[in-house]
This record gives structure tokens, sequence and C-alpha cells, in this order.
């Protein structure tokens, strides 16, 4: 009871966060009926699944410290559970998005455990290595559909087991569902025992293993939730675009977003995931269409999402949260 | 590779992948020298590598095509824009990096990256496009039952050429033997009156020289296209470390053995009869066995720093 009890417990936060908290909120609830288009709709909707992604991440990247640059094969775990659990047996989504987070679970327990026997940068190449040997894996795989990816049979009239709906809104409140449940887990997360253990290795790993923390199985631990996260979230992208390939989430520029996007909003604070994915998918799909559209210009959005990396990487690193908690302490 | 010769002996199968695998590696080698010599020297890893390839294999494409000139005589040129695409990189962006976290130099290398990935998409288009014209193009040289590519086989001797030349400079001459000291002790080097702010620029320099030289002789017979730096990104970084992060001697051997392993693998799986093992996964064998060695041997087979 005590550790449900944390998990909605947000007092240590200060007024202003609280009060932002309850009114974006509000704004999530409402938001369906504000009569935005349906192009803003699923910018919302990538917005909550990539805050949903950050925030796995973050467990691992950002409170553990460790640079994971694999996320994309989890998402493809979970996707293609869904997907091909439907389409070999007609399974409901909401058994086989559990069983795709499990099969996630098991396979970041087999990686994750060579894995972290290593660190710094071999470890972040690492990461990538284990990701496009799947990816190849995949876009070769004729049982699996290989690099045509697979197309979920859709159903007569929407289905709630399956997760068919007609309307964007239904999407919507599933993933803002499953947006909330990740918040509340992650304040209890950065409370709990192990989320205190990852940030003593964060700062000194030796120091941590002399204190009797074993660092490795706390960073597999770890890894293993941001793993479950991911796959949850990967599962809801096969339902949602009906259909998925290798190349679309299996990608390493996936993985990337989904570190970045923790990272350009504030690694290791509860917040920073959720200002990344609502700075980075707006620009992202905005740019992406208003740009991407004009002949001529292809690529200039992403020149210019590069050079924002860049600029953050370069002048600071701990994201727009770092700027933001920089003028506080000024103003205090 | 195998195919095209008829009927062979898996013997000479083998042979001629190894041999093909060798004109590969010397080329890889290359690739992955600039890639070390900055890891050892700053202990950063430079994500653009691949992107770096990728500006000078347009460099002399460009150069060919608009000069009319052989390919082969615009090395140069490859070589002149990767130094002073290395040195940018340095003093606009790495610079600033290397006070923060690792994290960040990570981030920021890969945004560079995406970068120069996506200026050559939008300055050339997504087109594949490959050298067609020139001295070497399309001819090919017949030793007893092997049959070689001139382009390949230039570019090999070239490859080495160009790696004893930076070993050369390396060792033998002063600047060299600064920047070695830097990358061996910083403090140590910074006093003996060596300006390591200097030495990791000439180290982004000759990284971005070789690199540039290699995308030169690579276009000469592999499309060059905006994303093409990916899978030579990952080569270098399986070939550097193999061969220890930081080791030049190591860098060599192991390129040549990633070249291999790439050209062998699909050989492997014809001979023992399992197709699916095709070439299709002959660079996912090079991902698999970068994980391999550095989870069993971290120092790399030349284990030089750490």
């Amino acid at each position: 009871m005590e550790t449900l009890k944390d998990a909605f417990d947000f007092s240590d936060f200060s007024r202003i966060e609280r009060i932002i908290l309850v009114l974006f909120s509000i704004f999530l609830l409402v938001f369906p009926w504000l009569g935005f288009g349906s192009f803003v709709k699923t910018v919302m909707i990538y917005f909550l699944l990539f805050s949903l992604f950050g925030m796995g991440w973050n467990t691992i990247g950002g409170y553990g410290g460790q640079v994971e640059l694999g996320k994309a094969q989890y998402v493809g775990i979970g996707a293609y559970t869904v997907a091909l659990l439907m389409v070999w047996w007609r399974i409901p989504f909401w058994v086989s998005m559990p069983i795709g987070v499990l099969i996630a679970i098991g396979y970041s327990f087999i990686i994750g455990y060579p894995l972290f026997r290593l660190k710094g940068h071999y470890f972040a190449i690492a990461t990538i290595c284990t990701s496009l040997v799947l990816q190849d894996i995949f876009i070769n795989w004729k049982l699996v559909g290989a690099a045509k990816g697979i197309e979920l049979p859709i159903r007569d009239h929407p289905d709630f087991l399956y997760m068919q709906f007609k309307s964007d809104t239904y999407y919507f409140y599933f993933i803002m569902a499953l947006f909330y449940a990740a918040l509340f887990y992650m304040n209890w997360f950065r409370k709990s025992r192990l989320g205190y253990q990852l940030r003593m290795i964060k700062d000194d790993e030796e120091a941590a293993e002399s204190l009797g923390i074993d660092a490795r199985w706390c960073k597999i631990k770890a890894y293993s939730i941001a793993s479950a996260f991911v796959a949850v979230g990967g599962g809801f992208l096969a339902v949602y675009n009906l259909y998925i390939d290798p190349y679309s989430v299996m990608d390493l520029d996936l993985s990337i977003k989904i570190a970045l996007m923790a990272m350009l909003g504030g690694a290791a604070s509860m917040w920073g995931p959720i200002i990344g994915a609502a700075f980075l998918i707006p620009l992202d799909r905005f740019l992406g269409s208003w740009l991407g559209a004009q002949k001529g210009l292809i690529g200039v959005d992403f020149m210019i999402y590069a050079a924002m990396i860049m600029a953050v990487s370069a002048y600071q690193p701990r994201g727009i949260w770092g700027i933001i908690e920089q003028f506080r302490k000024r103003g205090a | 590779m195998g195919e095209g010769g008829g009927r062979k002996l898996p013997a000479m199968i083998i042979l001629d992948a190894i041999l093909q695998g060798i004109l590969m590696g010397l080329l890889f080698a290359l690739v992955a020298l600039g890639l070390t010599i900055i890891f050892g020297v700053m202990d950063i890893v430079n994500f653009a590598h691949g992107e770096f390839l990728m500006i000078g294999m347009y460099a002399a494409y460009w150069t060919s095509l608009l000069l009319h000139v052989d390919p082969l005589v615009t090395l140069p040129a490859s070589a002149v824009v990767g130094m002073l695409l290395g040195l940018a990189s340095y003093y606009w962006l790495v610079k600033y990096l290397i006070r923060g976290p690792m994290i960040a130099q990570l981030f920021g290398t890969f945004g560079l990256m995406l970068f120069l990935r996506y200026l050559a998409q939008f300055l050339f288009g997504t087109d594949y496009r490959i050298i067609q014209k020139g001295l070497l193009v399309g001819k090919s040289l017949s030793l007893g039952p092997f049959i070689l590519d001139w382009t390949k086989l230039s570019t090999a001797v070239l490859s080495l050429l160009a790696f004893l030349l930076v070993y050369y400079l390396l060792h033998r001459t002063k600047l060299g033997k600064a920047l070695r000291a830097t990358a061996l002790n910083k403090e140590a080097a910074a006093y003996m009156g060596i300006r390591t702010d200097r030495m990791n620029a000439f180290a982004w320099m000759i990284g971005g020289g070789t690199v540039g030289i290699a995308g030169g002789l690579l276009v000469n017979f592999w499309y060059v296209y905006p994303t093409v730096g990916l899978l030579f990104l990952m080569i270098a970084f399986a070939s550097v470390a193999m061969g220890g992060f930081g080791s030049i001697k190591g860098a060599f051997f192991a390129g040549i053995i990633i070249g291999m392993i790439e050209m062998l693998f699909p050989v492997f799986g014809h001979l023992i009869g399992w197709d699916f093992l095709g070439p299709q996964f002959k660079f996912t064998v090079v991902y698999f066995a970068y994980f391999i060695i550095v989870v069993l041997r971290p120092q790399g087979l030349f284990g030089w720093k750490r």
C-alpha cells in the first residue's frame, strides 16, 4: 500500500509544476472535443506515444546514465507480437500485447546479460548493433513478412478486443491511459530502491559496488523495465497504424529519436522526456509536412532538427529542463 | 565472389573469397583509421565518420564529373574536402562537446551525422550515383582462376599506400609523435609543451582526410547516396573494436579480418548448404562480430590503451 501511495504522491514537486500538471491533464481530457483536425490529433497521439517511449528510456538512460541506443528492437518486438498473433491465430490485442511485453522482457534479459559487461562508448555501439542484427533478421525472415511487413486484418466494425476504432479519439484516450500509467509508474520508480541505486551507479559505479549494490544486475533490471515500456508502445503502434514493417518499427532512427527526446528534454528528470516529446514531435511533424511538401526542400526539416541536437549537446547537455532549472536558480 | 565461374572447387571459392576480402578489407582499414585516431587522441566516438566517407564519395564523384577527369585523379579533392570537414567539425562543434558528459558527445556527433546526411540529400537528392567512366571502371584482371576488378585492386593498393603514409607520419615525424603523446597522456603532453588543442584539431584533420580518400576510392565501385554512411560506420566501429579502440595497427589487421568475414560468410553458408545464410546477412555478421568481440575481449585483439 505504501508503495502505491508513492506513485500518486507528487508533493515533492514545486507548486508550479503541480499546477501545470493538473492544467495539462485537463487539457488532455478535453482535447478531442476542442475541434482540432485529424492531423493535430495524430500529432497528439504520437506525442503521447513518444513520451511513453521516452519515460521508458529514462529509467536506464536517464536515471541509470547508460547511453542506450537500441530501443527500436523492443518497439519491433511489441509491434510484431501483436500483429503476428492477430494474423496467425486471431488473438485479441489485450492478450497479445502482454505476451509481447513478456517476450520483450525475456529478450532484454538475454541481451542485457552480456551487454552490461560493457561501459561507455562500447556499450552505446553494442546496443546499436543488437538492434541492427534483429532488424536484418526481420527484413529477411519470410515467415514474418520480410521487408514487405505485415498488414493487420481490418475488422468489419469497431472492435474493442482488437483495438480497432473508426475515430482517432478512442486511440487518443487509450494512449492517454497508457501515458498516465507510465507517469505514475515513473513517479514511483524515481523514489524506489532501484531508482536510488541507479542514480548512485550513475554518479560513481565503484562506490556503489563497494556499498554492496550489484551494479550490473540493477542495470539489467532497469533495461528490462525500459524494454517493457517500449514494447507496450510498439503494440499500440501496430494496432494504430494497422501496418508494420522492419523499417518503420525497428529502424535505428527510431532508437535515436527515443533517446534524443529524453535527452533534449532533460534526462534523469521526471518531466524531461515529456518536454522533449512535446517539443520534437510537433516540430518533426509540422516541419515534415510543411517543408516536405515544398519541392526541393526535402531534408531541410531534418537539418534543422540536427542543428538543434548539436546546439543542445554543445551548450546545455542537461537539456531543456536543465535550462529551466538554471533560470529558476537565478530567479531564487 | 563465388558466382560466375561456373563449377569451381570449394577450395578455390574460399581462396577467391579470401582474396576479395583482403581487397575490401584494405579499404575498411583506411575507413577505420580515422575513427581510431580520433578515438585514441580524444576518447570521443565520431558518429559522423560514415557521413565523412559519404561526403568524400560525393566530392570525388562531382569533381570527376564536372572537370571531366579520371576518378583516380580526384583523390586529392576528396582528401582536401575530408580534411576541411574534419577541421570544421572540430572547431565548430567538437571543441564545445568535449566539455560535456559522454552522452552529450555521442548525441553531438550524432547530430552532425544527421546534419551531413540530410545536407547531402538536400543538395544532391536521393539518387544512387556511381562513377561510370574511367580508366579502370568495368575492367578486370584475370589471374589464373581468379578475376579481380581493376577498380578494387587499385583501391586496395592505394588504401594500403595511404595507410602506410599516415602510419609513417604518426610514427616517424615530430608532429606524429606529438599526436601519439597526446593520445597516451594528455596532461603529460601538455606539460611537455604540446598544444593539445592543436593536436585534437590535427587528429580530426587526419581522420577526415583519410576517410575522404577512402570515399574517393570507394565511389569507383560502390553507389553513393545520402545514407550510405551508416553501413561503413558500423564496419568501422567493428574494425576499431576488434583492433582495440585507439590502436592503429589493430585497425589495419581488423579491417582485413572484417573484409574476409564479410566475403567468406556467404560462401560458408553456401558450402554447408544453408542458403538462408546468404549474402543478405554479410553485414549482419559484422555487427554480430562487434558484439561478440567487445563482450569477450573489450581491449580488442591488439589492446593498446586501458
